[in-house]
């Protein structure tokens, strides 16, 4: 049997330079996660949330550390084989959906398939399906300027999903959201991520947010704290 | 399946460009018009070229050499030598001239020829074409049209038309139509007018004399047999190849067309940075988009590929159209060069377009080049943005904002190397203008860094104007500093190019007052009107002459004889004067060699102008070889002297050493000195009235003389201010494409603004005035860098090109002028966006973001 955790973070240290100060964002920052787990990032803004998301998607490089995902150590990659590493292996929802406005709403799902050389029945297939499953079947055809925000976030799960990732990297995804509709969208990820067994990591500061996760880690002065008691957070 | 996944990416990317129209048009006509100047000038001056080709291939027709005489033409009795000569050659006598149809203002060259003869040489005018060989020699004056030329004028045969040559004027019956067998001898056979050799004779006061002899030797004739042939001919008389006239004549417009083409590409220049501001917009203004693509996992060279192929559809779209525009404009311009050609060179009458494949690809070329060349930053800019800062807006402004220094550095590192370019000693015209685009670009690098510092200039003054709605405005232009300053480097360049090219002109028109005023010093000027307006190669009738001289109330004359004679350099112009004596007074001589006035009148020697010094490298006792009536003879240059008059320049002798060595007592023209207190306007109608009945010539006074001159140079410059006019027009759709998209770009600023309760008034303010102040700034820089042009452009350029002392004059209006345009231009692309913006509703302009 392996025992090799599914993603594994490695001492990983990034600073950023502001002038002459030399401004820490994670320290020594480790993490072992299990495939299918889910998994909430609180912190404040500004605590390297977003910085950590970005080492784990390989859109940025750490200073020091390893990203391992499915075995690959993102830091030994250059920058085009993160990309597609990126592009077959990571799903987004960001905080301000992201879509591409100049793509309808079944493009846009399409995109990541199409990007990851999926035939073109099969991706078509996949895109509606999903889209399907975020309850915007009938919208396919709109462009993301006509949907509500929630509409819009529940595009960029389908888009996350469609694309079957190792692993789905949420920031902030309800920020933008009014709190019924951050619920109804954070209800329809947990479904849909148990259902396709994907891994996730949500970061965010909405701390309702944990009692839908596995395990929860509180970042803070760039070092990762795992919350064992929930309710100490949310007060539940 | 890649092809469908790069299908997405494109569709996604067509539907940005169909989401931003204005964009999209305004990068399509930056291509379209610098296209169109390259197309325009181009296909004109092939037209040009190719009728003086197609009408110079028509008279010489199958001739492989030809024999000419000295300055006034051949005598015929050279001809019959070489028809008895022991081995008979096959030989055309031709007269050849231009002159003046009555029923249409056009020139028409005259071809006078023997139908016997010209079987083997012109098909057109041999008996096997169908001349009425008894009409045609029966030594009325009689002559032959081609159908075409026919049917335009409405002529039918039998018909009587009214010729006039250098003054006189004939009547000529048409006995004939040629029907030209291809197309390219129809459009040859235009402006030709076919007579006997004894008509043209009489036609252009040639009497007993041929301007040359065609023949045809064949291929392998050797050297030997040619000096055989030359034994026969008499001293004065030459033997050349047909081809090196029309090379030599052809030859002469090489500047003039070059730096119309340098003026077209500087057209070209200006759409560059037009659609390098404009795919920088749409690079910037999809940051975010180009962010989530990048984020999802599509690659740099993926994005390169979408931008580079939204700028091939930019040009192709761009250049399609530019060619077709360069159709219509190449119409108007044509008229203008063939002006200018005839006024300044060579008859020539083009009635239509040549559409040659050359100009067509050369302008694909440089349209398709010059996007993507533009095209190339952007989208390179575009992919190699790191995914993480590409979210953030403020990142491309905090990146220009700490290049400045360095691209100034790079600025002046590069206007340095174009101005050394310029001490390289005996460079070429096209090294000239490598350097002036060097300095440009260099000047350009060097924007970012002088806007930031003019910027802190007028911000206290925009303040102390209007506000803290002044104050944001300046500050505004800094902080889009990467968007900004491109839209005001195309504006500066623009501008500066008018500047440039304005101050040229200037300084060449003042040059030329103050000359022509020292130049003529005489009251009343008499000559012939010519074919060639600068050429004064018609003669004057020695009746009139006399009776002009003869006049109450002239107290004294001298004569002008402007002929053209072979030298050791090709065909050049030399002009017999005979006031020696004031001489000394009307010529400003640049340099001349001691006691050159006393030599002048009686010794072998010349003064050539400073433009034919510089055509042809002669200094100072360097000798020029004239082929005259007493055989090749040496004449020592002597005298080196300032004349604007032909850009040819010109071989001038004394009328006595003109006497002695050619047999020509004919005279081009007078001028004459009023008695003291004489009204000069009554001599000239006096003068006119004397003349009358005997030859049809112009008599001007001095200052009559003057304006015509003037309006003769401001008409060759029509072409140039033209040009400039619409480089002018290419800077203004750049700024209004660029001051469009910043205020466009920044919807949502200006609706926060809104929001915080600044007034549709206070916003249209504020975009106004930060137009404004762009537009004043760019004014301001335009006018070093069209100084600079300008330097260039009259000291190196014009120096190369021709070899003209020019006085730079840089007249303050002009230079008001320019800020005064830019400062508008500005103001005007404002107007859109802040009308759009102030009425926008805050509201959606947030929700949309």
């Amino acid at each position: 049997m392996n025992n090799e955790p599914y993603i594994s973070l490695g001492r990983l240290t990034k600073s950023y330079q502001e002038g002459s100060v030399t401004r820490a964002v994670l320290r020594d920052l480790s993490l072992d996660m299990d495939e299918g787990e889910m998994i909430v990032l609180l912190g404040r803004s500004g605590s390297g949330k977003s910085t950590l998301l970005n080492l784990i998607s390989g859109i940025d490089k750490p200073d020091t550390g390893k990203v391992l995902i499915g075995g690959t150590n993102l830091v030994s990659l250059n920058e085009k084989q993160r990309t597609l590493f990126r592009r077959n292996n990571i799903g987004f929802v960001f905080q301000s959906f992201n879509l591409i406005s100049t793509l309808t709403v079944h493009e846009n799902v399409l995109l990541p398939l199409k990007l990851k050389n999926n035939a073109d029945r099969e991706a078509f297939r996949k895109a509606t399906r999903f889209l399907e499953e975020v309850g915007l079947g009938d919208r396919g055809d709109s462009y993301p300027d006509r949907l509500s925000g929630g509409e819009r976030q529940r595009v960029a799960i389908a888009r996350a999903l469609a694309n079957e990732p190792l692993l789905i990297l949420a920031d902030e995804p309800t920020g933008n959201l009014d709190y019924k509709t951050g619920q109804l969208i954070l209800k329809m990820l947990h479904t849909l991520v148990r259902k396709n067994n994907r891994t996730i990591i949500i970061a965010t500061h909405d701390r309702d947010i944990c009692q839908i996760a596995d395990r929860v880690f509180n970042l803070q002065d760039g070092v990762l704290n795992e919350v064992k008691n929930h309710t100490e957070i949310t007060g539940e | 399946m890649k092809r469908s996944k790069t299908n997405l990416l494109w569709r996604s990317s067509i539907r940005f460009l169909l989401q931003h129209p204005w964009h999209f048009a305004l990068s399509i006509l930056g291509v379209a018009l610098g296209v169109s100047m390259v197309v325009s000038i181009d296909l004109s001056n092939s037209s040009a070229q190719k009728a003086f080709s197609l009408s110079t291939q028509a008279v010489t027709g199958e001739a492989t050499h030809q024999v000419t005489g000295a300055a006034d033409g051949l005598d015929e009795s050279v001809y019959r030598q070489l028809r008895m000569a022991e081995k008979p050659l096959k030989s055309a006598p031709v007269v050849e001239g231009y002159g003046r149809l009555s029923v249409v203002n056009r020139t028409f060259r005259i071809l006078g020829v023997d139908p016997i003869a010209e079987a083997p040489f012109r098909s057109f005018a041999s008996q096997k074409a169908g001349i009425n060989l008894s009409d045609f020699i029966s030594g009325e004056t009689t002559g032959l049209v081609s159908h075409d030329v026919a049917s335009e004028l409405g002529l039918a045969v039998e018909d009587t038309l009214m010729v006039s040559v250098s003054g006189h004027t004939f009547p000529l019956r048409l006995i004939g139509l040629i029907n030209p067998d291809n197309d390219q001898t129809r459009r040859a056979l235009e402006n030709l007018l076919v007579v006997d050799i004894g008509t043209a004779q009489k036609l252009l006061n040639m009497p007993g004399k041929l301007s040359r002899i065609d023949l045809i030797l064949p291929e392998n004739t050797n050297e030997r047999a040619i000096k055989n042939i030359t034994t026969l001919l008499p001293e004065g008389a030459d033997l050349s190849r047909s081809d090196s006239r029309s090379q030599a004549v052809s030859q002469m417009i090489n500047a003039f067309e070059f730096n119309l083409q340098a003026l077209s590409m500087l057209a070209l220049l200006v759409g560059m940075f037009l659609i390098y501001n404009t795919m920088t917009f749409s690079v910037v203004q999809r940051r975010p988009l180009i962010g989530r693509l990048r984020g999802i996992g599509v690659t740099k060279r993926e994005i390169l590929r979408v931008v580079v192929q939204e700028a091939i559809l930019i040009g192709v779209i761009g250049t399609a159209i530019g060619i077709l525009a360069g159709f219509f404009l190449a119409q108007v311009l044509l008229k203008l060069v063939t002006q200018s050609i005839n006024d300044l060179y060579f008859v020539v009458s083009v009635q239509e377009l040549s559409i040659g494949i050359y100009p067509l690809i050369k302008a694909a070329v440089l349209g398709m080049g010059a996007t993507l060349l533009a095209a190339y930053w952007p989208a390179r800019e575009a992919s190699n943005a790191e995914v993480s800062t590409v979210l953030n807006r403020s990142s491309s402004e905090s990146k220009i904002k700490g290049r400045i220094g360095t691209l100034a550095l790079a600025g002046i590192v590069v206007g340095g190397l174009g101005g050394g370019l310029l001490l390289i000693p005996n460079g070429r015209i096209g090294m000239g203008y490598v350097s002036l685009l060097m300095i440009i670009i260099g000047f350009s690098l060097t924007i970012p860094l002088l806007v930031t510092g003019l910027t802190g200039l007028i911000r206290p003054v925009l303040s102390t104007i209007n506000g803290l709605i002044g104050k944001m405005s300046a500050q505004g232009i800094v902080t889009e500093l990467s968007r900004t300053s491109v839209a005001i480097a195309s504006l500066v360049v623009a501008v500066a190019a008018t500047v440039g090219v304005g101050v040229m002109v200037d300084s060449f028109r003042t040059t030329v007052v103050s000359w022509l005023e020292i130049q003529l010093q005489a009251d009343v000027y008499v000559q012939v009107p010519r074919a060639v307006t600068r050429k004064a190669d018609g003669e004057l009738d020695p009746t009139v002459v006399l009776r002009l001289k003869q006049t109450d109330g002239v107290a004294g004359f001298h004569t002008v004889r402007s002929v053209d004679v072979h030298t050791n350099f090709g065909i050049d112009q030399l002009v017999a004067v005979d006031n020696e004596v004031s001489s000394h007074n009307t010529y400003q001589m640049k340099e001349s060699e001691p006691g050159f006035w006393n030599r002048f009148r009686n010794e072998a020697i010349v003064m050539v102008s400073e433009v034919y010094a510089y055509r042809h490298h002669v200094d100072l006792g360097d000798s020029v070889f004239i082929r005259t009536d007493r055989g090749r003879a040496g004449f020592q240059v002597a005298g080196i002297f300032y004349d604007y008059a032909s850009d040819l320049g010109t071989i001038t002798i004394s009328r006595n050493t003109y006497d002695a060595y050619f047999d020509d007592p004919a005279v081009s023209g007078l001028a004459l000195y009023a008695t003291d207190g004489a009204d000069v306007d009554e001599l000239v109608k006096r003068l006119r009235s004397r003349s009358e009945g005997l030859q049809e010539v112009l008599i001007q006074s001095n200052r009559g003389l003057r304006e015509a001159s003037i309006a003769i140079f401001d008409r060759t410059f029509t072409v140039t201010i033209v040009l400039r006019m619409l480089a002018m027009l290419v800077a203004f759709v750049g700024v209004l494409s660029a001051l469009m998209a910043i205020q466009l770009e920044r919807k949502r600023e200006h609706a926060v603004m809104r929001a915080n309760g600044m007034t549709p008034g206070q916003l249209w303010s504020y975009v106004i005035t930060q137009s404004g102040a762009m537009g004043l700034i760019a004014g301001i820089l335009s006018l070093p860098l069209g100084i600079i042009m300008a330097y260039i452009l009259v000291y190196v350029i014009n120096m190369r090109s021709f070899g003209w002392t020019l006085q730079l004059m840089v007249s303050p209006a002009l230079l008001m002028q320019a800020v005064l345009l830019a400062f508008l231009a500005a103001l005007l692309a404002g107007i859109y966006p802040s009308y759009k913006m102030a009425k926008a509703s805050p509201a959606d302009a947030l929700r949309n973001n």
